[in-house]
């Protein structure tokens, strides 16, 4: 079975994108917008509901040698990589001879490593070293190996950077994206893993860890470990041995023999990487809905059943989850047919979630990150990677926010207004808000003193301060004193029926 | 033991022979020094187990012939893998 290179826009389109009847931008808006531009084979440039991939005169044949293969309609048809169409845009002057532009739907959100979890940039990893496999037996290689080329379509990992794959040497044993692989997704896992420097740090790592910084930071007894002593103890005395680079490309092998080394090497990185982001996390959080006090049974199950009639009322095609924890309503959005994005300042429970969410194949992804501070943009003129809200703004029908304006009242001081400005940012229609009253023991513990600040804060002044946006569509008091609140923003009330 | 040890110079002449035959390294991606280093020296071990995958697998099977074609027989286990 082939896939068709030139496949009809409607065949190919995301589900989660904007609707198709939107004028496209202008080409040089989205110029101005390039994602992506180190590569010299190409660049990115993102449409609200595609992507389009230039590839330069240099790489053309080799990119249409890639399109054309076995290899790219394996990748595709296993789902471990993004779809490609050729299409001619009107690009004028954006093009130059030579050139070509594909056609990828877009995969949505937009997540960066440094908001996974362990486990995601194991799976990303993984998908990398499968590809990097598959790739060597049909006589092509990865020319990098970033988790920047992954990204997670609900909790399944995706390749999406079709310009990575060029053949293959058949003689040659090095694999030059090795390098790149070990820097950039091993050293984080082991660095994260052994000295507790947090994943999300490696926004200020573009291309990973150097051996020889982890070798400096780990204890000696460390650098000895034998999983670790080529990529990190050697690398790093191979490193500081040489006065110059080591320019090494292997004598000719036997290409039968050369594969097998490619393979052995990719075997070890793939057991190298399993023991880095291996093993279960747990925190206080994480644990939340099973030691939490302060919700008897029939209040978790009053809950529970407003959030699954909102959803049934409200069916919404894209639902943003704030403070997800490990995802029993995002699991729940999910269930009822929704695409959904989860966020958690808790890496532990993300990851729970993350766990549950590609065990039961639900489109759920779930990033660590926090929405009173959240990732900004990064890279080049900070505009190589987003920022969490340019990503997340307008883009769901509903928004979940259970059990979190507390943490946002009294933990990060916000004013009432300024949540319900970012609340009616975020949801083009739907708000379901569990308030927490000053009476609750979760809000008491946190005051800590400050009740001529907080103390007096009520149901009504909620409401109050989230007037100018949205007004409340039905609400249910439980037995523990919190309400549920389901809140429709007022131009969208204008403009749709549920 | 006394086969193995005798095995170790050939392995580290074939890692200095990988080193020796260097050449300018094409990458978009930084493929770093020491890291490429160290697949140049994983490379010659695991050549070294390829090529004398024969005599090693005697080695452990000293009571039965070895097969007649060297492909099949099972490579052994290498620093790499």
């Amino acid at each position: 079975m082939t896939l068709p290179l030139i496949q009809p826009a409607a065949a190919s389109a995301d589900p989660h994108a904007a609707p198709p009847d939107q004028d496209p931008p202008p080409f040089s808006e989205l110029h101005a917008q390039q994602m992506t531009f180190r590569d010299p084979a190409g660049q990115l440039l993102l449409a609200p509901d595609h992507a389009l991939r230039r590839v330069r005169a240099i790489a053309a044949e080799e990119a249409h040698t890639f399109l054309d293969s076995a290899l790219r309609i394996d990748l595709e048809h296993s789902g471990d990589l993004v779809a490609s169409r050729i299409i001619e845009p009107d690009a004028g002057s954006f093009s130059s001879p030579g050139d070509f532009w594909l056609h990828h739907p877009r995969i949505e959100p937009i997540s960066y490593p440094w908001e996974w979890t362990a486990a995601q940039w194991g799976a990303a990893a993984e998908l990398t070293l499968r590809l990097a496999r598959k790739a060597i037996d049909a006589g092509w290689t990865l020319k990098d190996a970033t988790p920047l080329n992954v990204l997670f379509q609900g909790a399944r990992p995706i390749f999406v950077d079709v310009l990575s794959f060029e053949r293959r040497d058949p003689h040659s044993t090095v694999w030059l994206a090795y390098g790149q692989f070990v820097r950039t997704f091993l050293l984080p896992l082991v660095a994260a893993k052994h000295l507790g420097w947090s994943l999300a740090a490696t926004l200020l790592a573009r291309d990973g860890y150097e051996p020889g910084t982890l070798y400096r930071a780990l204890p000696r007894w460390r650098r000895l470990d034998p999983g670790l002593l080529d990529v990190i103890t050697l690398a790093a005395l191979f490193e500081g041995k040489s006065g110059k680079p080591r320019k090494a490309k292997p004598a000719k092998t036997n290409p039968e023999l050369a594969a097998h080394i490619l393979h052995k090497r990719l075997a070890r990185l793939g057991r190298q990487i399993r023991r880095a982001a291996g093993g279960t996390t747990s925190s206080d959080w994480s644990r939340y809905a099973q030691t939490a006090s302060h919700y008897l049974p029939p209040d978790v199950e009053q809950k529970q059943q407003f959030v699954r009639d909102a959803l049934e009322q409200c069916q919404p095609a894209r639902v943003l989850d704030i403070g997800a924890n490990t995802g029993t309503y995002s699991l729940m959005a999910a269930s009822a047919g929704a695409q959904v994005v989860s966020l958690d300042n808790d890496a532990a429970a993300v990851e729970q979630l993350w766990r549950a969410a590609a065990a039961s194949e639900k489109p759920v992804t779930a990033l660590v990150a926090n929405i009173a501070r959240p990732t900004p943009a990064a890279g080049w003129r900070n505009r190589e990677q987003l920022s969490l809200l340019d990503r997340l703004t307008g883009k769901f029908d509903m928004v979940l926010m259970l059990a979190v304006i507390h943490h946002l009242i009294l933990r990060e001081q916000l004013p009432l207004a300024h949540i319900g400005d970012l609340c009616a940012s975020l949801t083009r229609r739907w708000l379901v808000l569990e308030w927490v009253p000053p009476s609750d023991p979760m809000y008491q513990e946190w005051l800590r003193g400050r009740d001529h600040l907080y103390g007096h804060l009520s149901e009504d002044d909620l409401t109050q301060a989230f007037t100018p946006h949205f007004s409340v569509s039905s609400r249910k008091t439980l037995g523990n004193g919190r309400v549920l609140l389901l809140l429709e923003r007022r131009l969208a009330a204008a403009d749709a029926v549920c | 033991m006394r086969f193995l040890l005798r095995l170790f110079p050939l392995i580290l002449i074939f890692a200095g022979a990988m080193l020796l035959f260097e050449r300018p390294a094409y990458a978009y991606a930084d493929p770093g020094t020491g890291l490429l280093a160290i697949q140049a020296v994983g490379s010659a071990l695991i050549a070294g187990g390829w090529y004398l995958r024969r005599k090693i697998y005697t080695l452990f099977h000293r009571d039965s012939a070895a097969p007649a074609e060297p492909q099949r027989l099972p490579v052994p286990k290498d620093s790499e893998g």
